[in-house]
């Protein structure tokens, strides 16, 4: 029982941390190495939400804020002119997650920092006593989910953005402002990377290089996933699950490449991922 | 056209080998004027530099980028402490430690490189692995228990016993050499298959070049001179980490580059040298700050400067290259011999669909030496697709297409090429970094294999290549890049390339589309040279129904994915079934 | 005047057009006038320039010399998005559906917001009433003919003042051309919308066009009315 909560739980985890890179992957079809750098900012500002003594709930729209408008600067200035050149887009938000992590050096210290935990203690889930903010995080991640496909499925921003997927030229024959999409999308993605953030805290420590550890396993994720959301949770589900049964049968530390060298296999067998699925 | 950049290359290498003296001298001499400091971080940055070339050479020159020469790097690196540890350190170990430290790096960089470098593999999974192989050696590692030391790494062998001194002069002497045999080996005839892949691929391909054997030989060599450097670090610190073999190391080593100014080599050894001297000076008073500076100054040489400080200090010329005007030398055709009176290509029934889309069906078509066949039909007759069938073993979903009797089913672009056909596409693919006599070059590499280290004077040709050569005024322009040819001008000097293939059969795909009436007329008494005089089969995909008719001996008339007519000029030009297709009454 | 029979009208003038691709220039130095209101069929091979033009007119290509003029207002150099919102819709030849979408959906994309949307699909059920039933179905899983007509009905919804249309009879059943052919007269004639329109299918094109051009290598190779022998005048320029 605890394994297959384990397994649901770290799969959620890991859905809530790519979902922003997903986004603007999708979608701008450019890789945001800085990806890191705002769950980085987003655990930050659950540390300064603590530190000015305010409820740390609070800490989850201020996340979101802080990284939308980073992203829509980050949009405007470093990625638009690559989007010709995506693998120089993916150094040069490399570069812009290095700034980001020094900057908040700078500001924080590059010492552990400790938040609140937003749900402590354990609950019963069927006779198994469980982490009650890992059940939390498994919530949070099929309330993501949803509203992202409630976005995507029901708006008419969804709907642009799905056709600038599908077809970009086509979209911008019929007047669609594409411009304007990519950053909107852009900013989603980031900010739901900062929101991201924030909901790590309880689970990992925060420092300012926190952020390098999870962004190779969103990236991997998302390369899995390609452009789609339920990809996505899949890819989460069955890497995730089997991060955790590595980790826990055989080695932790195996555990920690088994994302990444299955994600490597996969895309080896089948290049576009389970884009297809 | 005259390139003032140029400077004849014999004055250029001479330059280079003054460079690599006075490098030399410089490392010798360097000990006595530097104190303990500098010469430990120079020793590190200059093994560091080694490290840049090789990351260079794959992105900087093939367009690769690589986040995994970390990975290779701390395999080497590994492999000499993990032998002085565990065997022992003896002369005998530190000898052997050499080849060790060599050829583990150069497996694991072939087995990568095999995993990397697939046919249709996409410049993004190139990236992926390299993210993932250091990931995973850096995890083996902490899994090493006693053997890699885990997470505290190895410490308190026994190295070479050469001092602070001895290193930086071995670790300098190890870098002018591998500078000055990368610098030799880009300007080669060979090193420019580099960029020509990085240019474009495709175009590699359907030149019979086997580009994917190129990239898995190359990541393989790189990963040996990475594993190299591994065995000078591991002496010359005399203690290794797991982060001499993590994916954040290999980052660093590409923002040196990229700093440095890739595709030089001598940027990036200029990048990883300064940067890794500057670090150890300011780091200490500034730490922050100057990451937070190296950061900033790297996003903005990305968007700004993508070729790094090197292109600032050049002026942005255009070609920094001493370009080579090779002397154009006729050389007889190597012909296969022909069986009988087989045909050359020979078509049986072929399909190809879409899901549940037919976009060709029941094509059944041959060609035989000395045949011009025209391909015309409206848009989305299939045309294009049914050239690619011809020239892609994957492409077709049924039926067989043989090439001199043998069936091409599986067979990758550059197998077909190999077996006598030549594909010119409907927008000029050619090399847009490489000369004109550069590109010809390309052509011939499956013919003649270049040389690693010089640059030839000769370019041995085809008489029927040089023919359109002369016919196009690019046989004056040999020396002139790419870039700056006009449209036809690059039309043209791809037929040249694909004709200095000797192909059986050439394809061609609507050759004179946004040509002039000129250049129109050339194409065509070229096309009809070679097909007439010359013995050539060619397939011709073309709109220009007035060239069509001048110049085919044969025309096939494809209309919704379907061969409706095949015959003489005079046959399908009155045919009343081509007029209800051209007037849009007929439909399939 | 409501909404629905007000006049949609606009002339397209375009004064010494050049554009093209990369270092390719396809349409070179053309001039041409459409009245309001007019029909004006432009024909020529393939790889004559003329989907190119469209293109350039529309934004999506940058105009590399000349004017372009919609009624009186520059127009060519603005992007996509304004020449929608100045009323010109396109009716694409490449990829012209969101596959994926649904019918519903593709309509929707027409239009920048959805405020008139119930009122423009009432317009285009008008001409093609089976779209109604169909609201829900993605855009790939239409027959051909279906498709065809979703494309035109698309280019409807906004209830353009110019409609640019590139090779839409492409293998059509005829009745389903009759279906477009009789929605673009109706809508010219209802409310003078103007329309250029690219065709291989003269028969089909000459029963609506008023004038007609053949557009050879970016130029204008021959123009006129169309009248009793223009189909035995196009297809000399067209022929082997």
């Amino acid at each position: 029982m605890t394994l297959l909560l384990d397994i649901a739980t770290s799969a959620a985890i890991l859905f809530i941390v790519a979902t922003g890179l997903l986004t603007i992957f999708g979608v701008l079809k450019i890789i945001n190495f800085a990806h890191g750098a705002w769950l980085t900012v987003g655990a930050y500002c659950a540390v300064a939400v603590g530190q000015a003594g305010l409820n740390p709930w609070l800490a989850l729209p201020v996340a979101f804020i802080a990284g939308s408008v980073l992203g829509l600067l980050t949009e405007r200035f470093i990625v638009r002119p690559l989007y010709s050149r995506p693998l120089d887009a993916i150094l040069a938000t490399w570069g812009l997650g290095i700034v980001i992590g020094q900057l908040i050096t700078l500001g924080f210290g590059r010492d552990v920092q400790f938040t609140a935990n937003l749900i402590p203690g354990t609950m019963d889930i069927l006779g198994t006593s469980y982490s009650a903010y890992r059940i939390f995080a498994l919530v949070a991640a099929v309330v993501l989910g949803l509203g992202f496909s409630l976005l995507m499925e029901g708006t008419r921003l969804g709907l642009s953005a799905r056709a600038v997927i599908m077809n970009e030229t086509l979209a911008r024959g019929l007047g669609l402002d594409t411009a304007k999409i990519r950053t909107v999308t852009f900013m989603i993605g980031t900010g739901l990377a900062g929101l991201a953030g924030v909901l790590l805290t309880p689970l990992t420590s925060v420092d300012p290089t926190m952020g390098v550890a999870w962004l190779v396993g969103s990236f991997m994720l998302v390369m899995v996933a390609g452009q789609s959301f339920g990809a996505l949770a899949l890819a989460c589900l069955l890497l995730g699950g089997a991060q955790v049964i590595v980790s826990t049968y055989i080695s932790p530390i195996l555990g920690g490449v088994t994302v990444a060298v299955l994600a490597a296999v996969i895309l080896r067998i089948s290049p576009k991922g389970f884009a297809r699925a | 056209m005259t390139l003032t950049a140029a400077v004849p290359v014999a004055r250029r290498a001479r330059l280079l080998w003054i460079l690599a003296a006075a490098a030399v001298l410089l490392v010798v001499f360097g000990p006595y004027v530097l104190d303990r400091f500098a010469l430990n971080v120079l020793t590190r940055a200059m093994i560091f530099a080694i490290l840049a070339i090789t990351v260079d050479l794959l992105w900087g020159f093939t367009g690769i980028l690589t986040f995994g020469q970390a990975a290779f790097f701390g395999v080497g690196a590994y492999a000499t402490a993990m032998l002085l540890t565990h065997v022992g350190s003896s002369p005998l170990m530190l000898a052997l430690a050499v080849p060790v430290a060599i050829l583990v790096p150069m497996i694991l960089g072939a087995a990568v490189g095999w995993l990397t470098f697939y046919p249709g593999s996409s410049d993004f999974y190139a990236t992926i692995i390299s993210l993932v192989v250091p990931i995973v050696i850096t995890q083996l590692i902490y899994s090493g228990g006693t053997l890699t030391g885990s997470s505290s790494g190895l410490v308190g062998y026994w190295g070479l016993p050469l001092g602070l001194e001895g290193f930086f002069r071995l670790a300098g002497l190890c870098l002018v050499a591998v500078a000055l045999a990368a610098l030799i080996f880009v300007r080669s005839d060979a090193g420019r298959v580099l960029t020509a892949i990085r240019n474009n691929e495709t175009r590699c391909a359907y030149l019979g070049i086997n580009t994917q054997r190129i990239k898995i030989a190359l990541t393989a060599a790189l990963a040996g001179v990475t594993g190299l450097a591994g065995y000078l670090y591991a002496n010359a610190s005399g203690v290794v980490a797991p982060e001499n073999a993590g994916f954040v190391f290999g980052t660093e080593l590409v923002i040196w580059t990229a700093l440095g100014g890739r595709g030089t080599i001598i940027g990036p050894v200029l990048g990883a040298i300064g940067i890794g001297y500057l670090s150890a000076q300011l780091s200490g008073d500034l730490p922050f700050l100057w990451q937070l500076l190296i950061g900033s100054l790297f996003v903005v040489m990305i968007i700004f400067l993508p070729n790094g400080l090197a292109a600032l200090a050049t002026g942005f010329r255009q070609s920094r290259r001493a370009a080579v005007v090779p002397d154009l030398v006729a050389r007889p055709v190597q012909r296969k011999a022909h069986r009988g009176d087989a045909p050359l290509l020979d078509i049986e029934k072929l399909e190809k669909s879409y899901g549940s889309h037919k976009v060709l069906e029941d094509i059944t078509l041959s060609v035989r030496p000395g045949e011009l066949v025209s391909l015309v039909g409206p848009n989305g007759a299939g045309k294009t697709t049914l050239m690619r069938c011809m020239t892609d073993g994957a492409a077709a979903s049924g039926g067989i297409v043989r090439i001199n009797g043998e069936s091409i089913a599986g067979m990758l672009p550059n197998d077909i090429v190999a077996r006598g056909i030549g594909r010119k596409f409907q927008v000029a693919s050619v090399f847009e970094s490489l000369t004109v006599a550069e590109c010809l070059r390309m052509a011939r590499t499956s013919l003649d294999a270049p040389s690693f280290v010089t640059v030839s004077d000769t370019l041995g040709l085809s008489q029927s290549a040089i023919d359109i050569l002369k016919l196009t005024g690019l046989d004056k322009m040999l020396d002139a890049p790419v870039s700056l040819l006009s449209h036809g001008q690059k039309q043209s000097l791809e037929l040249a390339m694909v004709v200095a293939l000797e192909p059986e059969l050439i394809l061609l795909d609507e050759p004179t589309a946004g040509l002039t009436k000129t250049e129109r007329t050339t194409i065509g008494a070229v096309l009809k040279t070679l097909t007439a005089e010359r013995g050539m089969a060619a397939i011709l995909v073309e709109h220009d129904l007035d060239f069509v008719r001048d110049i085919s001996s044969r025309i096939v008339v494809l209309h919704q994915g379907r061969l409706v007519l095949d015959g003489t000029v005079g046959e399908v030009v009155n045919s009343d079934i081509v007029k209800k297709i051209y007037s849009g009454g007929h439909h399939g | 005047m409501d909404e629905m029979t007000e006049l949609r009208t606009a002339k397209l003038a375009l004064e010494g057009v050049s554009s093209g691709y990369g270092n390719v220039e396809i349409i070179k130095d053309l001039t041409l006038d459409i009245r309001p209101g007019e029909v004006f069929a432009l024909m020529g091979k393939n790889g004559m320039g003329k989907t190119t033009l469209l293109k350039t007119i529309m934004g999506l290509l940058p105009l590399r010399q000349g004017r372009i003029l919609l009624d009186a207002d520059p127009a060519g150099k603005l992007g996509p998005k304004d020449m929608v919102r100045a009323r010109v819709a396109y009716a694409p030849q490449d990829q012209p559906l969101f596959q994926d979408l649904t019918i519903r959906d593709n309509l929707r994309l027409a239009l920048p917001s959805d405020k008139a949307l119930a009122e423009g699909l009432e317009h285009v059920y008008g001409h093609f009433p089976f779209l109604k039933e169909r609201l829900g179905q993605r855009a790939g899983t239409l027959s051909g003919g279906e498709q065809k007509m979703l494309i035109i009905a698309r280019a409807l919804m906004t209830r353009p003042s110019l409609l640019l249309i590139d090779e839409i009879s492409e293998g059509l059943q005829p009745t389903v051309i009759d279906r477009i052919a009789s929605a673009l007269k109706d809508e010219r004639e209802s409310r003078g919308t103007t329309i250029l329109i690219i065709e291989q299918n003269l028969s089909f094109v000459l029963g609506i066009a008023d004038r007609w051009a053949v557009l050879k290598l970016g130029v204008i190779d021959d123009a006129g009315q169309v009248g009793p022998d223009t189909q035995a005048q196009i297809i000399e320029h067209l022929s082997i």
